[in-house]
């Protein structure tokens, strides 16, 4: 959502909206959460009154999508790919293997055993 | 082939590029950990070189000073540093210090490891290692292709090795200044993981006692200062008398099912109530009377 967004470019990786929107989403939800944490605090919290736990609920339910841990997913940051990204390299399959072959992963070489 | 450069004397370092060594032979190599290479380096140079610079090297050697600044030994320190580490003998074996070094390339791991050695010699701390860890292998396997394909594919491995110095029998302060150290000197591509264990006396408890003693005199004196004090203490058990009085427990639900239904309305006029016997104990009455509300 563009309400987020920066007004500025802050990301360094393979800039595409499929990037720039998750990038988006994780500062939304760094801000957010410990807003998130204390409406679940109060919506688990069986000692407080039913009416205060409702309102928590509602109020939870109706916070913006993008405040939400599930909306994040990673991304390749040399290539904005969703699927098969490695997670010890930020990279897809792909990148990754190019990168490696390259010699610009460190420690990484082909294998054979 | 380079010659070491312990080979030269102190002055002719700079004339070490111009004269061409003979191919040294394998006792030369094997006397690199010698202590005394003088001796060794002299029986080289006067052995007859079929180099072209013969009659310029023939003038230095002929020089008597250079000759002698030839034959000085190399300072005790300097000589250790081609030698394997010292390293000073445990009185107790307490381990104080398991420094773990990670690197993807062995030779880096070994000098740093080798560094962290001779600096805990000359700190005077006994240390005890390199060991080598089991190497961790990760191993990746990605298609060759960026689309499809599956059935050819590519491994990849990463093999971090590990080394182990152990540090026993330090002060904390001398073993804090070696961390410092080694840190400052840091190899390139060798990552450090410390581990540093304190040994306490046996009366660590009533150490601790104390210290908490200590740090509540200085709390009090902070509350002291924001007003509270008595009057705070005393509002703080009113509250906490508030919180489990039955009524105040009833008003938010405490006594409905699932502690979390509120109580229905006006539940104690739908009651259907029976008068007490006049023989039940006051007691018992005066507990009926606060759950009716």
């Amino acid at each position: 959502m563009a309400q987020f967004r920066g007004k500025k470019l802050d990301l360094g990786c393979f800039v595409n909206i499929m990037n720039i929107r998750d990038h988006t989403k994780r500062k939304v939800f760094e801000q957010h959460e410990p807003e998130r944490q204390a409406l679940r605090y109060i919506i688990r919290n069986t000692s407080l009154p039913q009416r205060t736990r409702a309102q928590a609920q509602l109020e939870l339910s109706q916070m913006h999508c993008y405040t939400r841990p599930t909306q994040i997913r990673n991304r390749c940051v040399m290539g904005a790919k969703g699927r098969g990204v490695f997670r010890d390299f930020r990279m897809a399959r792909f990148q990754f293997r190019l990168n490696a072959l390259a010699g610009n992963i460190p420690g990484v070489k082909k294998a054979s055993w | 082939m380079a010659s070491p450069a312990y080979y030269e004397s102190l002055l002719s370092s700079a004339k070490r590029l111009r004269i061409s060594t003979p191919k040294p032979s394998l006792s030369n190599s094997i006397q690199c950990r010698a202590l005394s290479q003088t001796a060794t380096t002299q029986a080289r140079q006067d052995r007859p070189t079929r180099s072209r610079r013969n009659s310029s090297q023939s003038s230095i050697k002929d020089d008597p000073l250079r000759m002698e600044l030839r034959n000085i030994r190399l300072p005790k320190a300097v000589q250790a540093t081609y030698l394997a580490p010292l390293k000073r003998t445990p009185t107790h074996g307490i381990p104080v210090c398991d420094l773990q070094m990670r690197s993807y390339s062995v030779r880096n791991l070994e000098i740093f490891a080798d560094f962290c050695l001779r600096a805990a010699y000359y700190l005077n701390l006994p240390a005890k290692g390199p060991v080598p860890l089991p190497k961790i292998t990760e191993r990746w396997t990605v298609p060759k292709s960026n689309f499809v394909h599956k059935k050819s594919q590519e491994n990849f491995e990463r093999v971090t090795m590990r080394r182990l110095v152990q540090i026993q029998d330090g002060h904390p302060e001398t073993v804090a200044l070696w961390l410092a150290y080694i840190q400052k000197n840091r190899y390139y591509g060798v990552g450090l993981k410390a581990n540093v264990f304190e040994h306490g006396g046996l009366e660590v408890g009533s150490e601790m006692d104390a210290e908490a003693t200590k740090v509540k005199d200085a709390v009090d004196e902070k509350l002291k200062l924001l007003g509270g004090g008595p009057s705070m203490s005393r509002a703080h058990q009113r509250v906490n008398t508030m919180v489990h009085d039955e009524p105040f427990k009833a008003a938010y639900g405490a006594y409905s099912p699932m502690n979390q239904a509120e109580s229905v309305p006006n539940a104690a006029e739908r009651l259907v109530t029976v008068p007490l016997d006049p023989e039940v104990p006051e007691q018992m009455k005066e507990a009926a009377r606060a759950r009716r509300g």
